[in-house]
């Protein structure tokens, strides 16, 4: 199978919009899953997909410059033949008419919860997005949403798009206006913990989709750990989605947030030498990836 | 060589005629002493470097009464012994089609096994690269990856078909591979899933996996050759991987010492916290010698109590407490226990947790029908390897927790006699 990019875009600044065409995943994967795309061999990164058209066999994903892989995927040419994707990986999430439903969702967020609105409407919901960003240009798939959504609350922090503020601001305006079913929520951690904690209070079904990272998706690695009901899962076995009120927020912020607070040493080269202390390295490492 | 002198009945697992093989050797044969090995296992030079050789606790002695390493020479052999020329071997075709989900060590064996019985054999592989805990697993000093590479493209001679990055029960139920024309499924998915650990602080940033460490340094490893932009960047500074300067590696197993020696060679320095005395038969002492050598300092008999973070919630030390044999409830059951008042921190960047693996989940969470025991493993038949689906088979590390590499290999070569079996005994019917 030959994995092909059909099409890219590059939009609000730093993110990448990329059609892959493969037909065999397009037609299985349901909203809440994601892929996996190896450039080549050993270079693998995990991407959320943001619209499904399995008519066409072809999938929109969403690649941000902060991740460099993605960014390698972002700078290849349209019809370059991708090693391998793999998929569709994770659990769907559960698609009910419950009625009236709330999407909300901030940042690279807005691309996961697009096709899970597209689905709720599908199915009968009346669905009330609520998108956030800083500033209007770094709005994802606004257009999209507008389309998806019954009603939209666009917010942003410098108010240079609708109403000023937080998504969260607007949900609280919301909640008690309206009287909701389900939430969806995805986003930062700040965010889809406030949401989780308004909903409890109301006893409102919430889920939420951890964006934790991982590296081979299927589980064998651990490093997608997360606790939820008191319990270590994987996010790649048994998420992305979530049920909000279960998922430890604090747990997930250390596991999210602690590997950027480490620039202090970094993988700074190391004082200890065994080679100095006339200790043998016995076996010779055939390759050198220290240079990174 | 009549000197030879075998200590009890040698105990391999796949039930190679040691002494035979022993007998070629010394009389320079290596061809045909690689030939006895090849009769029962396909993968001579993969064991040779990384068996756990249960055949050595048997003891063969030679004539000055000094115990032979088997797996050396097994090495020796797979190495020296290849024939010049491939000889194809013609096999009479049955036709019939037969799928096998995973490219681990059984189910390579099991498929190497099935194409020389003349069957079609698709194997599925869920990464990009075949070989299973070989390819991401095994360090590169361990097991070359060009080896791993030679073996499985000898399987791929014998007809083997395998298809990477086809995930089994996402991008195609069990159930399509039936509609496809495959007649029996063999479920080869392993052990691969870490136990997560209910330590204290174990969520903190910089404790990792011991299989997390692995797969990043090989896959970033074996890319090749190529230029630096098309490297994986998987090691990168900025991808979320940082080890710090001091590494502590928790637990007995294989992979934890495989981690260890794979932290010295990236200059780090190193502390193995084991639970189990160091000269524990599990793992070769040889190996332990090795990391010793190369400047792993070793904390034998010690067991972790917490992980110690700073306000950053990144690792700071690790909290510990000695272990040792008494016998509590004086029933004579030695077993080791915490020395009271005897904990001590090590500090610490980093911690690699390695303590033992699950069975995959992957394929019974989307194939509820599957009979799967109480410690996670799939039920099977003892009789025939058949699961609680007709037609389907399991072998490997996912029927029986954890085994090591020889004991994989034997479970796919039974599991490929029963499918045989089962193949026969429905045409008779």
């Amino acid at each position: 199978m030959h994995y092909k990019i059909v099409n890219k875009q590059s939009f609000a600044g730093r993110f990448k919009r990329i059609n892959i065409h493969c037909p065999d995943i397009a037609t299985k994967l349901q909203p809440g899953q994601f892929i996996k795309v190896s450039l080549w061999q050993g270079a693998s990164v995990s991407l959320i997909v943001a619209e499904i058209d399995s008519l066409r066999g072809v999938l929109t994903v969403i690649a941000q410059d902060a991740d460099p892989l993605a960014q390698q995927l972002g700078n290849l040419p349209i019809n370059y033949v991708l090693h391998a994707v793999l998929g569709p990986l994770g659990v769907p999430v559960r698609i009910e008419k419950k009625g009236m439903v709330v999407c909300i969702a901030t940042g690279i967020g807005i691309g996961r919860i697009l096709p899970i609105v597209r689905a709720l409407k599908q199915v009968g919901n009346k669905v009330i997005g609520i998108i956030g960003a800083r500033t209007k240009t770094e709005l994802l798939l606004e257009v999209q949403m507008r389309i998806a959504c019954n009603k939209i609350i666009v917010a942003t922090e410098d108010g240079s798009s609708e109403c000023r503020g937080l998504a969260t601001d607007a949900f609280k305006r919301i909640i008690g206006e309206e009287s909701i079913q389900s939430v969806f929520a995805i986003g930062s951690v700040d965010m889809m913990e406030e949401v989780s904690l308004l909903t409890k209070e109301k006893n409102i079904d919430t889920q939420v989709m951890v964006d934790v990272s991982m590296i081979d998706c299927v589980g064998l690695c651990g490093a997608c750990r997360v606790r939820v009901r008191n319990r270590n899962v994987l996010a790649c076995i048994e998420g992305p989605a979530f049920n909000g009120h279960q998922v430890d927020f604090t747990d997930l912020r250390i596991r999210m947030n602690a590997f950027k607070e480490r620039d202090r040493w970094g993988n700074l080269k190391s004082s200890f030498n065994p080679r100095e202390n006339a200790l043998e390295i016995l076996t010779k490492y055939p390759l050198d990836i220290k240079k990174n | 060589m009549q000197s030879l002198s075998l200590g009890h009945k040698c105990q391999c697992p796949l039930g190679i005629d040691i002494l035979a093989f022993l007998r070629f050797l010394s009389e320079n044969r290596v061809v045909q002493a690689l030939a006895k090995i090849h009769e029962h296992n396909p993968l001579p030079a993969i064991c040779g470097r990384i068996c756990t050789a249960p055949c050595e606790t048997a003891g063969v002695r030679d004539q000055e009464n000094a115990f032979l390493s088997i797996r050396a020479l097994e090495r020796y052999a797979a190495d020296f012994g290849k024939p010049r020329f491939a000889i194809k071997k013609t096999v009479a075709r049955t036709g019939k089609k037969v799928a096998i989900i995973g490219s681990g060590p059984a189910g390579l064996s099991a498929a190497a096994d099935l194409a020389q019985g003349g069957y079609r054999v698709t194997v599925f592989e869920a990464l990009d690269h075949p070989g299973g805990i070989l390819h991401y697993g095994i360090p590169a000093f361990r097991l070359p990856p060009k080896i791993l590479d030679e073996a499985i493209q000898e399987i791929k001679l014998l007809g083997v078909e395998i298809k990477t990055s086809c995930y089994a029960g996402k991008t195609f139920a069990l159930t399509d591979l039936f509609i496809q024309g495959f007649e029996a499924i063999l479920l080869a998915t392993g052990a691969g899933i870490p136990q997560l650990q209910d330590i204290d602080g174990a969520n903190l940033g910089g404790v990792y996996y011991g299989e997390e460490l692995l797969m990043r340094v090989n896959l970033a490893g074996r890319v090749g050759p190529v230029s630096r932009d098309r490297q994986s960047s998987l090691f990168f500074q900025d991808n979320n991987f940082q080890l710090g300067n001091r590494v502590v590696v928790l637990g007995s197993s294989f992979m934890a010492l495989d981690c260890a020696r794979a932290a010295v060679r990236l200059d780090k320095q190193v502390t193995w916290v084991s639970p189990q005395p160091s000269d524990d038969k599990k793992n070769l002492p040889e190996e332990i010698a090795y990391a010793e050598k190369e400047g792993v300092c070793i904390e034998a008999l010690a067991r972790p109590l917490a992980i110690m973070g700073n306000d950053q919630h990144c690792v700071r030390a690790i909290q510990c407490v000695r272990l040792d044999y008494a016998d509590e409830h004086a029933q004579g059951e030695w077993e080791l226990i915490p020395v009271p008042d005897s904990g001590f921190t090590i500090e610490a960047d980093s911690v690699i947790i390695a303590m033992g693996q699950e069975p995959n989940s992957l394929i019974r969470r989307d194939t509820p029908q599957l009979k799967i025991n109480k410690n996670g493993t799939i039920w099977i038949n003892p009789g025939n390897s058949m699961t609680s689906l007709a037609g389907v088979f399991a072998c490997g590390s996912v029927v029986i927790h954890a085994s090591p590499l020889v004991e994989a290999i034997a479970l796919g070569k039974k599991a490929a006699i029963d499918i045989e079996k089962y193949f026969n005994n429905s045409r008779a019917h």
